[in-house]
């Protein structure tokens, strides 16, 4: 009673507004209406992101942005040059003002996801110098680390897209990766074997991702609850193990860490060739799977079975379509990724396992694959965004800029829950992802 | 083929949803399938499509015996169905949902070749004669289309044997009877049908042979030439059925219900109702028709206060209700049967008594100082179990063991305990045996009687046109017509339901 009032009273203002604004929505029914209002508040936070760069841009007077990059090889000689911060701010400005205005104007059919894409390597970038305030930044550094922060997010967002596309809500990646890190090391500890260790943390991943689907198919148990056993779970055992085994015997954490390849001949162009060319074997492996999911999920018979899975299940199992099986496989696909992308996390460097070594990186990888609208290559897009943010702290801390390291450490997280709960409009789920398959 | 279903029996725990039940289509030949909600039809479908496995009883296909492990099986024999709710995906075009479980591949990856299968449905909707556009998205098809979809999936899989359950439930009458057209046209090609529903007429226009269910057996076979609607209700409910309600004529008088220019939106934010304007007259019934979802249930709910009004007036002898909670309302004088009795109607694991109180609990004779007067409430619950002829062992039996009829009946009682001066009813008959649809329709036609001004919400044809003074056609979210009994045809009607207003 008490809390219709106001409404009550709200209303007839609104009857007085309501049919201008009716005369755009009727006819298109419900979405359009939700669409534009949609739009409406994007382009209202696009326009304060303008007023907050110009007052940036008015800021930056007389800083220079300098740069460095790698010609030949890692740790080669040095090109330098510098850019005027104002510059960069202008640019950022001008984006988002322009931004602003076709979301106002074209409203629901304006791209924004993509625009955004455009523009964010831009403001990382002026942020960056603003922050560096005349320090000299080593771009070369900042764009393999980039690339190879995206590696576990990327193939986790893989890991979560496969099994979020056959009708499971996959929210334990995080619990994967953190066992396909300790077992990957463990692996290649005790083989000495390089490859080992992600073999077998591909391998324990699956094993974890089945346990997983059968309380979730066989048992129905909550998907959010069993993944979130599963993730709280994962952290219990490893540290645990951690603390009783690998410490006190470290020589079962002294992994052969797989190390960077020089791809011949590309890895000579300069500049390209240390960034893009000189990478771990792990990102050239994560870009082939990205494309190849792509194409199974959109082109092949497989990918139609597992859409239509997560759909409508009843519409596959229907027509013949052995549903449970079906979502079983895709788990079992999931696991083997995810756990191959935690394997990552402690073969690459040479730390080898530590406690919670994933660090959130499979709940980055979710919101990767919400930003990616369930679609592999965006999703992967959205990780190179997260893994931009993740080198750019490294930078950050690592030139001992005046920022506390907390706030720098937590940016990762802040611009996750920014691109998840601010910006994101109506992306469209698989309708049946959470939702346990009844025949009948 | 020839199908033969020789004593099904399936157990499921409380009820003996088939007991040994035969039926049997030959080549060519329609049957119509007629029961209740409740006499086995969709058990006996589901196992015909692999589902669910008999308990005992033989499925013949030409004269041999098959077993159908999962659906798989039962697709490979020639069986072909339409369910009830189409199984289809909103996001996919028209060519995948036809081929989706036997797509035409190519490659080592099994990459879904499209050319081809785009083309086997172009050419299989021209043989058919059934007009879709394979490139067109399923959710962006209205439901007669997509039942051609439906149908196409069965004969993609070159179905002989096509299985229709309840296939006009979403149809306009118009569409109906395409529907039929194409169905002859199947049987003529020589496709068996099996028509499953419990619409009278439409099995007899449209089966060759009909058998009738009831209780989970076989009550009775005959033709369409020897059936009359009253004889296969008969067979239907087992007694004599008074297939229409008797009812005097009208004394209209003043208008009780005003409503102007409303505008509700859904969940989603769009416009459900769009600029409504009706009024409903003391001793008048005005039933809504309208093929489901149109903004009937949006409607009901913002009456009723269950909704939002976002604009426009609804008035109630002159006291204006469209801001008022659900309490101000019922308290006004309006009795609502709600769409959804087991959502909206009563709370499943409170007694009868409790449930019959549920909007007057507040009130003195029931409460002092905020303890329930169990005696009152007893006795009046008691009075109520003997007006309405509610069949239960006692009144502090949980609601939800009763059946859906009696149910019902508790949820008309409490609604007509308090002063009515308007009903509204939204498919107050839903999933009702034909006794309890009778016993319902007489006390909304008494409340009319007595003088009250009724609304009745339908999306079954017969009830609107069985009931109804006037009869009101909804169509995407307005009121595209108001006609008065006599002008209201079943042609006419239908007509305005899929829009079209000449």
């Amino acid at each position: 009673m008490n809390k219709r009032k106001p409404v009550a009273a709200a209303r007839a203002k609104t009857t007085t507004s309501a049919p201008a604004k009716r005369s755009v929505s009727v006819g298109d029914g419900a979405d359009a209406h939700q669409q534009l209002i949609a739009s409406r508040v994007r382009a209202g936070l696009f326009a304060l992101f303008t007023l907050l760069s110009l007052a940036i841009t008015a800021g930056s007077a007389g800083v220079e942005g300098n740069f460095a990059f790698w010609v030949d090889k890692v740790g080669g000689t040095d090109v330098a040059f510098s850019v005027p911060v104002v510059l960069l701010w202008a640019a950022v400005t001008a984006g988002f003002g322009a931004m602003a205005a076709l979301q106002l104007v074209r409203g629901a059919s304006f791209r924004w996801r993509l625009a955004i894409g455009l523009v964010s390597p831009v403001l990382v970038f002026a942020l960056l110098t603003r922050l560096l305030d005349g320090t000299t930044a080593n771009l070369t550094v900042f764009f393999t680390s980039t690339l190879l922060y995206t590696v576990p997010v990327g193939i986790g967002a893989l890991a979560g897209i496969v099994s979020e596309r056959s009708g499971i809500l996959n929210i334990s990646v995080e619990g994967k990766l953190l066992f396909g890190a300790m077992i990957g090391s463990i692996a290649s500890s005790i083989t000495g074997i390089a490859i080992a260790g992600p073999i077998a943390g591909a391998i324990f991943g699956a094993l974890v991702s089945l346990f997983f689907a059968w309380l979730c198919i066989r048992y129905r148990v909550d998907q959010i609850i069993a993944g979130t056993v599963i993730n709280i779970g994962a952290l219990g055992v490893t540290t645990f193990a951690y603390l009783r085994i690998l410490q006190p015997y470290s020589e079962f954490n002294r992994p052969i860490g797989i190390t960077p390849i020089q791809i011949p001949f590309l890895s000579d162009i300069p500049i390209l060739g240390p960034i893009l060319f000189s990478l771990s074997p792990y990102f050239y492996i994560a870009v082939g799977f990205v494309l190849f999911f792509t194409y199974m999920i959109y082109r092949t018979r497989w990918g139609l079975r597992l859409r239509a899975a997560g759909e409508q299940p009843n519409a596959a199992g229907t027509v013949g379509i052995d549903v449970v099986k079906l979502r079983y496989r895709a788990m079992l696909v999931a696991g083997l990724l995810a756990g191959f992308a935690g394997s990552y996390i402690s073969l690459s460097g040479t730390g080898g396992f530590g406690i919670n070594t994933s660090a959130g990186q499979g709940f980055i990888a979710l919101a990767a694959v919400i930003f990616g609208a369930w679609n592999p290559i965006y999703a992967f897009g959205a990780a190179l965004i997260f893994g931009m943010t993740s080198s750019a702290t490294t930078l950050l801390s690592g030139l001992g800029v005046l920022i506390p390291p907390q706030i720098l450490l937590s940016m990762p997280y802040i611009v996750t829950i920014i691109v998840v709960a601010g910006l994101i409009g109506r992306v469209r789920a698989p309708a049946s992802a959470g939702r346990p398959y009844d025949q009948g | 083929m020839r199908l033969e279903l020789q004593k099904i029996t399936k157990q499921f725990p409380g009820v003996l949803a088939n007991d040994r039940i035969s039926i049997s289509v030959d080549k060519g030949q329609v049957l119509g399938l007629l029961g209740e909600n409740g006499a086995g039809k969709t058990t006996l479908m589901n196992i015909l499509s692999g589902l669910y496995k008999p308990d005992s009883g033989k499925i013949l296909i030409d004269g041999k015996e098959r077993i159908f492990r999962d659906p798989a099986q039962a697709i490979d024999a020639g069986i072909g169905m339409v369910h009830q709710h189409f199984m289809l995906v909103p996001v996919f075009d028209v060519t995948e949902s036809v081929v989706l479980g036997n797509e035409p591949t190519k490659g080592p990856l099994g990459s879904f070749d499209r050319a081809t299968a785009r083309a086997q449905v172009a050419e299989l909707s021209k043989r058919h004669g059934l007009h879709v556009d394979p490139d067109a998205k399923i959710e962006s098809l209205p439901v007669g289309v997509r039942q051609r979809v439906e149908i196409l999936k069965a004969l993609y899989r070159k179905s002989d044997i096509l299985v229709l359950d309840e296939p006009s439930a979403v149809l306009t009458p118009q569409e109906t009877e395409e529907l039929f057209e194409i169905i002859r046209g199947l049987a003529r090609g020589g496709t068996s049908v099996i028509f499953i529903t419990h619409k009278l007429n439409e099995v007899i226009a449209v089966a060759d042979k009909i058998t009738v269910l009831r209780r989970g057996a076989v009550a009775g076979e005959t033709i369409p030439k020897k059936a009359t609607a009253a004889k296969l209700a008969e067979m239907m409910v087992g007694r004599e059925v008074q297939l229409t309600v008797s009812r005097s004529k009208s004394k209209v008088a003043e208008p009780i219900l005003q409503v102007k220019g409303l505008n509700v939106l859904n969940d989603a934010g769009g416009l459900a109702v769009n600029s409504a304007t009706f009024d409903v007259r003391s001793g008048e019934i005005l039933a809504v028709a309208g093929v489901q979802g149109n903004g009937q249930t949006e409607l009901v709910e913002a009456l009723t206060g269950l909704r939002l009004v976002d604009s426009g007036t609804v008035v109630l002898e002159k006291k204006p209700l469209h801001a008022g909670s659900p309490r101000e309302i019922a308290m006004a004088g309006v009795a609502h049967i709600p769409e959804d009795r087991n959502r909206d109607g009563m709370v499943k694991g409170m007694t009868i008594a409790e449930n019959y109180i549920l909007n007057t609990y507040h009130l003195p004779q029931f409460n002092k100082n905020g303890l329930l007067n169990r005696k009152a409430i007893a006795a009046a619950t008691e009075q109520a179990v003997k007006d309405f002829d509610i069949r239960t062992p006692s009144i502090s039996t949980d609601i939800a063991s009763l059946s859906g009829g009696n149910q019902q009946k508790v949820i008309v009682a409490r609604e007509f305990s308090r002063n009515v001066r308007l009903v509204i009813a939204a498919q107050p008959t839903r999933g009702l045996d034909v006794g309890s649809i009778e016993y319902i329709h007489r006390r909304i036609v008494e409340q009319r009687d007595a003088g009250a001004a009724v609304l009745i919400v339908s999306t079954e044809l017969d009830e609107v046109l069985a009931l109804g003074d006037r009869v009101a056609v909804m169509y995407e979210g307005r009121i595209v017509g108001i006609l008065d009994a006599k002008e209201a045809t079943r042609e006419r009607v239908g007509l305005l339901m899929g829009g079209i207003t000449k």
